[in-house]
């Protein structure tokens, strides 16, 4: 019985989902990662030891962010290239995919697995980060309440906005690795892809930037299509601004979230088919 | 043939990701066009040239690819490590990479203007020998150089953050405390006091510097338009002690009780 002769199945997507985010769970380097992120999260508190006074807090919220991009993006990249060919290697895509199984069901089954495990690592880092910043903050306006006449200055919503975006922008690079994983043949290659693909969509805009003062016609022509290829992660960086007063256009946080959806969704179908063309 | 037929079809699957990537990318410009811009209005062009040199490699990747604000939080621990062991030029340099890194918080501003007009003329004199051997003239000249620096520093963060009140009020500080200079403290205070952000101290201070400059009558019309538009419920404004200045004022000017302040 072949898979296009069973309807597709939400059911069978969640289980392996599931599945994948046990696994993934389990793993050591989940721990591993989460740890690191939470020491470096926990350990702005050191932060006191400058006086730096109100500004301590953009320090928190600062090391917060880094910890949860850098640890993030380690952590999509890693463990959606080992989830996925953890079951070629051991043969179970094998036994899976002779059953009428919807190969779209196991890719979005392995990225909805690997987002939730994202999403459990965000919400801890900005669950800490978040605690931290309150905690100081309410000290800091004991000692010094003329610096916080209008209140708190951190915008706490905004913070948990910005979790959310960096959240689906992890989303977006675990489709993207989930795509190169689909026509890859190692492990190793998948994740070393990763890293460049999340470099160059950092830095893609320097490309568009600079694309219309390109003197040659087939340059300017291949960067500014390099520019559509991959996504403007920088559109994420929203977090900088945040330990500063200045607030989150709401607007703009909407924009980026239907911008990550679109492309998780386009570059997921893109996984799928480039997976049914496989060889497996 | 088996090999060259594999070939194509990988080929066929590559071209056709690639196009469906680009077809994407397409379609959502129009959403994120307009999110780009909001985003990069926010954040100042990287004056990589004047920058690079100071960085490694990596870190300038770092930067470009938006760890900036960890990076320059990064230098800014490093300024305070030198500033710690009172070395004067490495002090000076980081303070200004710092805000070429990340010009956004005015905290960087602010805090380094400090060490450059309050601690570095200290340093001067204790490397020239001391307040007991460094002759006045000298010692001034350290202040006056040091806060010319500062001042031109402070300018700078105009750039960045157009009549920044708090900008503005500490270039004053540094006229009225380092330099002596009542004048041009006075004119930095009131031009910090009109703007809407302004703490309300800016303009208390602007109107005793004109009580110091002779100029009581000015200050005594200053204070009563002032306090017209002081809230009362806000202790921060001190309505209190400015409608106390005005009394001091009125007995100094000899207002006649007819023509005195009614609140």
């Amino acid at each position: 019985m072949s898979a296009l002769s069973v309807p597709f199945s939400f059911n069978r997507l969640a289980l392996i989902a599931s599945n994948t985010f046990l696994e993934a769970v389990r793993q050591k380097l989940f721990n591993f990662l989460l740890l690191l992120a939470v020491g470096l999260v926990a350990s702005a508190q050191f932060f006191r030891d400058f006086n730096f006074g109100s500004s301590e807090l953009k320090f928190i919220a600062d090391f917060g962010f880094g910890a949860l991009i850098f640890f993030g993006s380690a952590l999509t990249i890693t463990a959606t290239a080992q989830l996925f060919f953890s079951e070629i290697e051991n043969r179970t895509a094998l036994t899976l995919l002779a059953k009428p199984i919807w190969r779209a069901e196991f890719v979005f089954g392995k990225f909805l697995g690997v987002f939730s495990v994202i999403g459990v690592f965000c919400a801890l880092t900005i669950g800490l980060m978040m605690a931290l910043l309150w905690h100081r903050e309410g000290q800091l306006m004991a000692a010094n309440p003329e610096a916080f006449e209008a209140g708190r200055i951190m915008r706490y919503g905004d913070l948990f906005i910005v979790g959310v975006l960096q959240w689906l922008k992890f989303g977006v690079l675990s489709a993207i690795v989930l795509l190169i994983a689909s026509f890859s043949n190692t492990n190793l290659y998948t994740v070393v892809t990763g890293f460049f693909a999340l470099v160059i969509c950092h830095l893609q805009y320097l490309a568009r930037d600079s694309w219309s003062n390109v003197d040659s016609l087939v340059l300017r022509s291949v960067v500014r299509l390099l520019s559509f290829v991959f996504p403007n992660f920088q559109l994420f960086n929203l977090s900088d601004e945040i330990g500063q007063g200045a607030g989150l256009d709401p607007m703009l946080a909407g924009r980026v979230a239907l911008y990550a959806l679109g492309y998780i969704t386009v570059i997921g179908g893109l996984a799928v088919y480039s997976f049914r063309n496989r060889e497996i | 043939m088996p090999f060259v037929l594999n070939f194509l079809r990988s080929a066929r699957t590559g071209l056709l990701v690639a196009a469906g990537l680009a077809a994407a990318g397409i379609a959502l410009r129009p959403l994120e066009a307009p999110a780009w811009e909001e985003v990069r209005s926010r954040q100042p062009a990287l004056r990589l040239e004047s920058i690079k040199d100071a960085l490694g490699q990596g870190v300038t990747v770092g930067l470009l690819g938006g760890f900036r604000a960890i990076v320059a939080d990064f230098f800014w621990i490093r300024t305070n490590y030198v500033w710690e062991k009172y070395d004067l030029p490495a002090t000076q340099t980081s303070i200004k990479l710092v805000t070429a890194i990340d010009p956004r918080p005015t905290y960087f501003w602010l805090n380094g203007s400090r060490m450059i007009a309050y601690d570095m003329p200290n340093w001067r004199i204790d490397k020239a020998g001391g307040y007991d051997k460094v002759p006045d003239t000298v010692e001034k000249r350290f202040d006056q150089e040091q806060s010319e620096v500062a001042i031109r520093y402070l300018n700078e963060g105009f750039g960045f953050h157009p009549e920044q009140p708090l900008i503005r009020l500490e270039i004053a500080n540094i006229y009225l405390n380092r330099l002596k200079d009542t004048v041009s403290a006075a004119r930095d205070y009131a031009i910090a006091a009109e703007h809407p952000d302004a703490p309300y101290y800016a303009a208390r201070i602007y109107a005793e510097l004109l009580r110091k400059m002779e100029r009581n009558a000015d200050a005594y019309a200053y204070l009563r338009t002032l306090y017209a538009k002081l809230p009362a419920d806000n202790p921060q404004a001190m309505k209190s002690v400015v409608l106390e200045r005005i009394r001091e004022l009125e007995a100094e000017l000899n207002v006649a009780p007819a023509d005195r302040f009614r609140e």
